[in-house]
């Protein structure tokens, strides 16, 4: 079966076509429209509203993307898109040109939460390469990115539970703003992790908001004010840079390890995925990796290329969901969700 | 023009409470600071304040989240960050879909880091955070 995924929730356009026949998975081929080189330029922010570049980039993309995997629209049977959550005007492009594109070949649609594709996305093998389809369930997904941590209880295909989130800011959010800070480049994740390197973890004491509270809530806010509080007593130079990032990381990436592996000793788990924008990071995946070495579960983390937002995993998520038979629904009535969501 | 000091998250809670309780007919409030100032916090109090049930979390990268509110006057909170954009002209509000809550009576509009709006939207209040001390806060309302 050939599927089409689209994403466009949030600054990525991208598609991807993916092919999957008896338990086997290729990703065929994907494109994702970043906007990040454009984002450099500005410092961080956004020079047009991603809606307009969606719109700009959508028909490129998907022709690029069924060009370089060499078949046809003609030859797709399953087309998957993202409904939310994420800002309207934006994921609207992306859903309204797939329905169009559903309708047009008469062929099933099928509406997918990001969040969901996330949660798939370590199934992922690179694109041109092909790797069995086999997951167990249950286990537990942490989802970090610039708009999200979310620690998530995946029970089946379509069965999830939300076990905690954060309070305020998301931790992608809190790297990229620490970073502004410190007047690194963008995206500050990345040079965060850059300067950590080489810096020392122990030299600014930053608090871990929320580490020990019964719940699995986090809240990235605090540690953020507290890296403000820091930087207005020293003047900013490569060494604090390099100090406050190792220091700013340590901190961030401790709350999410400790809340992590609790919520596998609670609910009896032994296999864990990290995803999303921020399980690029290598610090967090060292760090995951160590600890669940210790305590013998099983880690599963995404290719790069899927760290971020991408097509492929929305189209195995929605390939998912099409096969066990959900949202069967009337599409063309379906419109999109800037809060759905994960139940 | 009110200066205020904030000193607590009991302080700001005040604050929301009372920049809606006088509202008039204004329902735009526009927050500007820098980075960890507070805005947020009074987001959130804004939020608690309609009755918001959801975790109100920082829209920074969706640009804008919308919340059901249980307030007799506004239907939902709409709550946008341009904090990403560089700069935000009648374009930009069509585009981002927040023109139409601007013009809708039932919703209650809080925009961050409006600084970034190429001019002034007209009949709103004012809120500017500027951080004085550690935990301490000068909210100026206008």
């Amino acid at each position: 079966m050939l599927i089409l995924g689209i994403e466009t929730s949030c600054d990525e356009t991208s598609g991807a076509v993916l092919n999957i026949q008896e338990n086997k998975i290729t990703v065929e081929s994907q494109i994702i429209g970043s906007q990040i080189d454009i984002h450099k330029v500005y410092g961080g922010v956004v020079p047009e509203v991603a809606a307009r570049e969606h719109v700009k980039n959508i028909i490129p993309i998907i022709n690029q993307v069924l060009v370089e995997s060499g078949y046809g629209m003609h030859d797709i049977d399953l087309v998957a898109v993202t409904r939310g959550p994420g800002l309207a005007t934006s994921l609207m492009v992306g859903f309204e040109f797939g329905k169009t594109f559903a309708f047009t070949k008469n062929i099933p649609f099928v509406p997918v939460n990001h969040l969901a594709g996330h949660v798939f996305s370590p199934v992922l093998p690179i694109v041109g390469k092909t790797r069995k389809l086999d997951i167990k369930f249950p286990f537990l997904s942490l989802i970090i990115s610039g708009g999200h941590t979310e620690l998530v209880l995946v029970k089946n295909y379509n069965q999830f539970e939300l076990l905690g989130r954060t309070l305020d800011d998301a931790v992608g959010e809190a790297f990229d703003k620490v970073a502004k800070m410190l007047g690194l480049d963008y995206p500050g994740g990345p040079e965060i992790s850059k300067y950590a390197e080489i810096g020392d973890e122990k030299a600014f004491d930053l608090p871990r908001p929320m580490i020990d509270s019964d719940d699995f809530n986090f809240s990235f806010a605090g540690l953020k004010t507290a890296v403000l509080y820091q930087l207005k007593k020293v003047k900013i130079t490569k060494k604090i840079k390099q100090d406050m990032s190792a220091s700013f990381q340590k901190a961030a990436v401790d709350v999410l390890v400790k809340k992590t592996f609790k919520a596998m000793r609670k609910y009896e788990l032994n296999h864990v995925v990290v995803v999303g924008g921020v399980s690029a990071n290598k610090f967090l995946r060292n760090n995951i990796q160590t600890q669940a070495n210790v305590e013998n579960i099983t880690l599963q983390l995404p290719e790069l290329d899927y760290t971020g937002d991408n097509g492929a995993m929305i189209a195995l998520a929605g390939y998912f969901q099409y096969k066990n038979n959900e949202n069967k629904q009337d599409y063309l009535k379906l419109a999109v969700d800037p809060n759905l969501q994960l139940v | 023009m009110k200066i205020n000091i904030s000193k607590s998250l009991e302080d700001t809670n005040k604050l929301a409470k009372n920049v809606l309780a006088n509202l008039g007919d204004k329902k735009l409030l526009l927050l500007q600071g820098d980075l960890g100032s507070g805005k947020t916090t009074f987001a959130k109090a804004v939020a608690q304040h309609l009755g918001v049930e959801d975790v109100v979390t920082s829209p920074t990268f969706t640009l804008m989240k919308v919340y059901k509110t249980k307030h007799k006057q506004f239907d939902r909170l709409v709550h946008v960050d341009l904090y990403r954009l560089d700069s935000v002209g009648v374009d930009e509000l069509v585009e981002l879909g927040l023109q139409e809550f601007i013009d809708d009576s039932k919703s209650l509009v809080l925009i961050e880091w409006s600084e970034r709006l190429e001019k002034k939207i007209e009949n709103s209040i004012q809120i500017i955070f500027d951080i004085k001390k550690d935990k301490e806060r000068e909210i100026v309302v206008k």
